[in-house]
């Protein structure tokens, strides 16, 4: 190695400008003007803290060494065997339409039906996208959906990003089978930059899986996601964050959806994961007819911390959302839950709901739930509501009165409670995923 | 036949559990194997508590007197331990369990009695619930509702005695089982409960219950009298007769006097 390489080397190892500079190195000038942009807005935006209202309950300046982490550039492990852990959770999916396997930042296979791919279907890494001047990457990519602007880390990802996905699905094509992004970190103390990027045209339907995983680590490990989604007229979108990552991860994602008239946009957060989740969800209803279901499920024990901030903006008249999110929490987990329905100037005949409820295992968890509504319209309907609550000592003895033992009792009644927002699911395959997941983390219980 | 009892309550006083109120005041209860005991009683003269005592429900503590079940201290036991005996209790009020289909809660029930390693074939319990089902007219979607959320009164009621048929208990304390039936659904419960004795003469059952009509379909061995947390009488089938006709007047004053 020479000097030269050796300092460069030295120097992306912390996340600075030369990381940025490292990310972008091979990009299109428009990204790494972009990038560096990105970058002017991450230095002149503070740190959250926890005296803004967003992060009362997440202490990032306490929980995230953001200087001592060791940003993924994009370096993928070409030809090296897939990890165990990554393998075995992608051998429990049913049939995809389509697959991207990323591992530590960087897309390592893309894979989707040929039928689909002749029909104008593209998949692709979001790196590779943007180098071959695909005009939606250039056009979306960090502008409408999650911009810098939005905030520190939103610019932190735009500035780092190393790759994720592009996916578009052209006008009435519907692929009904799912597409997956099953996601694996193996360096502890690094942090992963991901993005994604989802345009649904006219008419069009896909559903798309996010799955991320990773071993125990024991220094803090980041992943971050910006999730940008579009949804135009009339498309159907289904979006599942599957969040599993080992011991000593940080989950933080900044999701935006935008639903256009008559489109749908639904999604599925399921933290069970890692030390901390935080996940900042924005659905903008931007269309008469919209529609946005909303669903989230925690599980959380040891001292674990799932820290969700949702808004549900209605901009357009007539469009409708419904939130659900539950949880359960064990051991010294906390889980908290802040949600605002925000009904702007004009959106008559709004419809939007927002329910969180948890269930508390033990003495030591703790689950906060701030659910909020803000409406500058009439004629709306809008409801919002929390509940934080035990277990049921009489749906316990009823169980144990059958002869299941009190760990069986237990985890059949927080299967059940939980269960509820899978039923919410309309797409298949997903279901068994997310309960296989929450049945192999019940069974530590 | 063996003549020692299944079950034998001797001089039991019970409460609820840290508090003083005393509801059961010393009860002598002994039932033999494929004996149906009858109990009836006014509201609120501890039928349920008794029965909850038997079942374990963590609410309620005996303070006085023993439960024993084929010869084992029953009030040393946890209430999963007690179902895996062959106690079975249905409840008068069924509880709620959102999400949890009767299918998987029995199947669970069932796995919990087989040993570590063991696992149920699911061929075979599909078959058995199936049977079960049929036995007591029941529609086989009902299985994949979940347990009792959203369920009619008399809904609840059928679904106790699945669980009932589907679990084989020695002895069934039904607590009220035909309150809220309709007449045909007390004959499905009735024939539920009479097929599982065919099956099984040793079954025992503890028939707790306001209604003379009950006792016409499941004829009891003994009928006792509870009042204010005692058995102030037992007898033959006609002591319900009396009491549907007399009322627990009688039965007051004496106690009272
Ligand atoms: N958990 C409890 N806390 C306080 N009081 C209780 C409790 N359980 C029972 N009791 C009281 O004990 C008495 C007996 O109740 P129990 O439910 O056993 O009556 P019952 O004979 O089954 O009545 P019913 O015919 O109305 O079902 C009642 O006065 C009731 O209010
Ligand atoms: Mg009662």
């Amino acid at each position: 190695m020479s000097q030269a390489t050796a300092v460069r080397e030295e120097v992306r190892r912390v996340i600075g400008r030369s990381a940025v500079m490292a990310a972008g190195a091979g990009d299109p000038a428009w990204l790494r003007a972009r990038r560096s942009e990105a970058w002017d807005v991450f230095e002149a935006t503070p740190l959250p803290s926890k005296r803004s209202e967003e992060w009362r309950y997440t202490d990032v300046a306490r929980l995230l060494p953001l200087d001592g982490l060791v940003p993924n550039v994009g370096e993928a492990i070409a030809g090296r065997a897939l990890p165990e852990g990554l393998r075995r959770a992608m051998a429990q999916d049913r049939e995809s339409a389509g697959r991207i396997v990323d591992v530590d930042g960087a897309v390592v296979s893309v894979e989707l039906d040929e039928a689909l791919a002749a029909q104008g279907v593209v998949l692709a890494s979001l790196r590779d996208a943007a180098r071959a001047g695909v005009p939606e990457v250039e056009a979306l990519l960090a502008t409408e959906a999650v911009p810098a602007a939005d905030g520190k880390f939103p610019a932190l990802n735009a500035a780092l990003w190393s790759d994720g996905v592009f996916l578009r699905v052209p006008r009435g094509v519907r692929v009904d089978r799912t597409i997956r992004l099953s996601r694996w970190v193996s360096q502890p103390g690094t942090a992963t930059f991901t993005r994604i990027l989802i345009v649904a045209e006219e008419r069009s339907r896909l559903s798309f899986v996010d799955e991320i995983l990773s071993p125990h680590f024991s220094t803090v490990t980041l992943a971050n996601t910006a999730v940008e989604l579009f949804s135009r007229g009339g498309a159907q979108v289904q979006y599942v964050s599957l969040q599993r990552m080992g011991e000593g991860g940080f989950y933080l994602a900044n999701q935006r959806t935008l639903a256009e008239r008559d489109s749908t946009l639904d999604t599925l957060n399921v933290a069970l994961g890692g030390s901390v989740g935080r996940i900042d969800l924005n659905a903008r209803l931007l269309g008469p007819g919209a529609n946005s279901d909303m669903l989230g499920l925690y599980f959380g024990d040891t001292d674990q911390h799932f820290d969700f901030n949702t808004s549900q903006d209605h901009v357009a008249p007539h469009a409708h959302s419904d939130l659900l999110y539950k949880g359960a929490l064990d051991g010294a987990a906390r889980g908290v839950f802040r949600g605002i329905i925000r009904v702007h100037e004009g959106a008559q005949g709004t419809d939007a709901y927002q329910t969180n409820r948890n269930l508390i295992l033990s003495d030591k968890a703790i689950a906060t739930s701030l659910p909020n509504l803000e409406i500058e319209a009439d004629d709306v309907r809008c409801s919002h509501g929390a509940t934080v609550g035990q277990l049921d000592a009489e749906a316990l003895f009823y169980l144990m009165s059958r002869g299941l033992r009190r760990e069986q009792a237990e985890r059949l009644v927080v299967m059940g409670f939980l269960g509820e927002v899978l039923s919410k699911l309309p797409l298949g395959g997903v279901v068994e995923k997310v309960t296989q997941a929450i049945e192999a983390k019940l069974r530590y219980v | 036949m063996d003549d020692s009892p299944i079950l034998a309550v001797t001089g039991l006083e019970a409460g609820v559990a840290d508090g003083d109120l005393e509801i059961l005041k010393g009860v002598d209860l002994a039932i033999r194997p494929g004996e149906i005991h009858a109990i009836m009683g006014p509201n609120g003269s501890g039928k349920s508590t008794l029965a909850k005592v038997i079942a374990g429900h963590p609410e309620y503590e005996a303070t006085g007197g023993g439960v024993a079940f084929g010869g084992e201290d029953l009030l040393e036991m946890e209430p999963d331990e007690r179902a895996q005996a062959g106690v079975f209790m249905a409840f008068q009020y069924p509880v709620e369990i959102p999400g949890v289909s009767i299918a998987n809660f029995l199947r669970t029930a069932l796995q919990s009695r087989l040993e570590d390693g063991e696992e149920l074939d699911l061929f075979d319990f599909q078959e058995l619930l199936m049977e079960r089902m049929e036995l007591l007219d029941m529609d086989l979607a009902f299985a994949q509702r979940p347990v009792n959320d959203g369920f009619s009164g008399g809904e609840k009621k059928r679904n106790e005695i699945l669980q009932m048929a589907v679990l084989k208990p020695a002895l069934a304390v039904m607590d009220e089982t035909d309150s809220g039936l309709d007449i045909d659904a007390l004959q499905v419960v009735a024939r539920g409960v009479n097929a599982l004795r065919e099956e099984n003469p040793e079954m025992s059952v503890l028939l707790i219950t306001h209604y003379q009509r009950v006792l016409s379909h499941i004829v009891p061995d003994t009928v006792h009298v509870v009042v204010d947390g005692r058995i102030v009488e037992s007898g033959g089938p006609e002591v319900a007769l009396e009491l549907e006709a007399q009322g627990y007047e009688e039965y007051r004053k004496a106690h009272a006097a």
